[in-house]
This record gives C-alpha cells, sequence and structure tokens, in this order.
C-alpha cells in the first residue's frame, strides 16, 4: 500500500471511528443538547431589531448630554462680554436648580413679606 | 368590488396566520442544521476542554451566539460561521484556562479536572450482534479520543475540521482565523502525531 493510500485509509477510519463516537453519545447529553438547541433557536426569535431597551437608554442618554452641552455653550456664548467664567457657572448652577429656581421666583413674596413682619413703617428710617 | 374585499379579507387573515408559520418555516431549516452538527459540535468542544459540563456551555455560546447574529445568512455559510465562533470560544476558553491555571498552581491548588465518563458507556452491548467486536471498536475509539486529546488546540481544531468535517483548506482557514499554509502545517503534524500515537491500534 503507497503512502497516500495508507494516509488515506488512517483517515477514513478515524472520521468513521468519531462519527461513531458522536453517535454514541449518552442519553443525557443528548437531551441536553436539544435543550440547548431550542433555547438558542427561542432566543432568536425574541431578539428586538435595532431598537432595543438598551439602544433606547443609550439614545436617550446621549440626547440628554448633547442637551446639556448646548444649553451650556449657549449659556457661556450669550453671556455680556466681562463677565466672569466663575460667576457665569454659578449662575447655570442656579439656573439648572428647580429648587433654587423657585426661591427666585418668590424673591418678590419674600420680601414683601419682611417688610410685613417689620411693619409697614420699620423699614423706613426716621 | 365585493370580490376585491373577500380577497383582501382572506389576504390579512391568511397573513396573520401566517406569520407564526414563516415563523416556524424561517426557523426550521436553522433547527435541522444545529440539530445536524450539535454532537460534532459537542465533542469537538469536549476534545478541548477535557470536561463535558465546559463543553456543554461552550456549545451553548455558540449556537446562541450563531443564532442571534448569523440567522439571517445564506445557509450555505452557516457552518463556516458556526464553527468559527465554535472555534473562537473554544479559543478563549483555552486561554482563560491556562491563566486560571497559572493562578492556582501559584496559589497551590490543584484546578478541577475532568469529569470521569459514564462507565455504563464503555461497556460492550450483549445484545449487539458481536460484542466483542464492538469492544473492539470502543477501544480503538477511546484510544483515537485520548490521541486527538493530547494534540495540541490549533492542530486539533485543524484536524478535526479537514478530517472530520471536511472542510478544505481555504475554509478551515476562514474557521480558525489563520492563513492556508498555517491549515496545512498544523494538519500535516496533527496528521503525523496522530499515527505515531495510535501505530499500535491502526498499522
Amino acid at each position: 500500500m503507497k503512502e497516500r493510500d495508507r494516509e488515506e485509509y488512517f483517515l477514513g477510519k478515524v472520521q468513521d471511528l468519531l462519527n461513531e463516537g458522536a453517535e454514541h453519545l449518552d442519553p443525557r447529553t443528548r437531551d441536553r443538547l436539544e435543550r440547548v438547541r431550542i433555547r438558542a433557536l427561542s432566543a432568536g426569535e425574541e431578539k428586538g431589531g435595532f431598537f432595543t431597551p438598551l439602544r433606547w437608554i443609550m439614545i436617550g442618554g446621549f440626547a440628554t448630554a448633547t442637551m446639556a452641552a448646548t444649553a451650556l455653550f449657549f449659556w457661556l456664548h450669550t453671556s455680556p462680554p466681562g463677565a466672569l467664567p466663575a460667576k457665569q457657572i454659578e449662575d447655570f448652577e442656579i439656573i439648572t436648580s428647580r429648587e433654587q429656581m423657585d426661591f427666585y421666583q418668590n424673591l418678590d413674596f419674600y420680601r414683601w413679606l419682611a417688610t410685613e413682619q417689620n411693619g409697614p413703617g420699620k423699614g423706613k428710617t426716621s | 368590488m365585493r370580490c376585491v374585499k373577500e380577497y383582501k379579507r382572506c389576504y390579512d387573515s391568511s397573513r396573520m396566520k401566517g406569520n407564526v408559520d414563516i415563523a416556524l418555516e424561517t426557523k426550521e431549516p436553522l433547527n435541522r442544521f444545529l440539530a445536524a452538527i450539535e454532537r460534532r459540535a459537542f465533542k469537538m468542544a469536549r476534545f478541548a476542554s477535557g470536561n463535558t459540563d465546559e463543553a456543554m456551555d461552550l456549545v451553548q455560546e455558540a449556537m446562541f451566539q450563531f443564532v442571534r447574529r448569523y440567522s439571517d445568512r445564506p445557509s450555505g455559510e452557516w457552518k463556516t460561521l458556526f464553527y468559527r465562533i465554535l472555534q473562537s470560544r473554544i479559543t478563549d476558553w483555552h486561554r482563560r484556562t491556562f491563566v486560571r491555571k497559572r493562578f492556582l498552581a501559584w496559589l497551590g491548588r490543584d484546578s478541577q479536572e475532568e469529569n470521569p465518563e459514564d462507565p455504563l458507556q464503555a461497556l460492550a452491548d450483549p445484545a449487539s450482534p458481536n460484542p466483542h467486536e464492538q469492544a473492539m471498536r470502543q477501544e480503538e475509539r477511546k484510544a483515537l479520543e485520548k490521541a486527538i486529546g493530547a494534540l495540541s488546540l490549533r492542530q486539533r481544531q485543524a484536524f478535526l475540521l479537514r478530517a472530520w468535517e471536511g472542510m478544505d483548506v481555504r475554509q478551515a482557514a476562514a474557521v480558525m482565523g489563520c492563513s492556508e499554509g498555517s491549515i496545512k502545517t498544523h494538519f500535516f503534524r496533527a496528521v503525523h502525531t496522530l499515527r505515531g500515537l495510535l501505530e499500535d491500534v491502526h498499522p
């Protein structure tokens, strides 16, 4: 037998034995494989195209970050010339804080209240 | 006009019913493909990991990834794509295990190895027409699997893809992500090593 024929014979026998090995898997392993396959196929059906929840979160996060960056840019670039950067950042914090916004909106009321508590004439100097 | 409406109603109902059938129809070829290769894939993973549970996990990961990413691709490409994922998972597993073994060795502990085979599986079936021959085949199979397990990872991958899966050099190179020359070298060395190891069994 030539060397090439011997190799082909050897490879043929190897293939037969490997096929037999795969066919003679124990029933438990065969069941597990079948379950794995069915789960994989079911999971594949549930795939949700482009707009998956995670994708929505990413898009939402990106949109929020872009809006915040745009707002900051316009705020810094439309403020009066010569204003201090630190002050601008403080102003930005005031604008973005809801609690502080309420306070500043009601500032007139607090001023009136203070005047009333002190008495209408108390604030005046003689 | 009435005919058109009737036709449209029939069309709509058949379309709704058809959505389920279409899902099954599209899934069925994939199911058949995976059913046809799952045992060989498991054996390959078992050769690489030497452990049934690890092999099952590897096959599961490969199947999930394959179905999720490549089920829309033409069926002619499935085999190459599936084995590419599986071989990639096996290689990753090999790297992780290597690091873990080194770490455990450094700690002075041995990693848990190999599940013993079910001893009942090794027994010859007395109902078989020729139990003696069957026992001989089992011995041959065991010797072959042991010898394949002794190959290096790349040699084993190249050998199994070429000799068992019947892939040509180009396909095997695509699966393993290496050059065709590397496949030829790994395959040649694997055959040479196996013939040396199995000289007594397959003279």
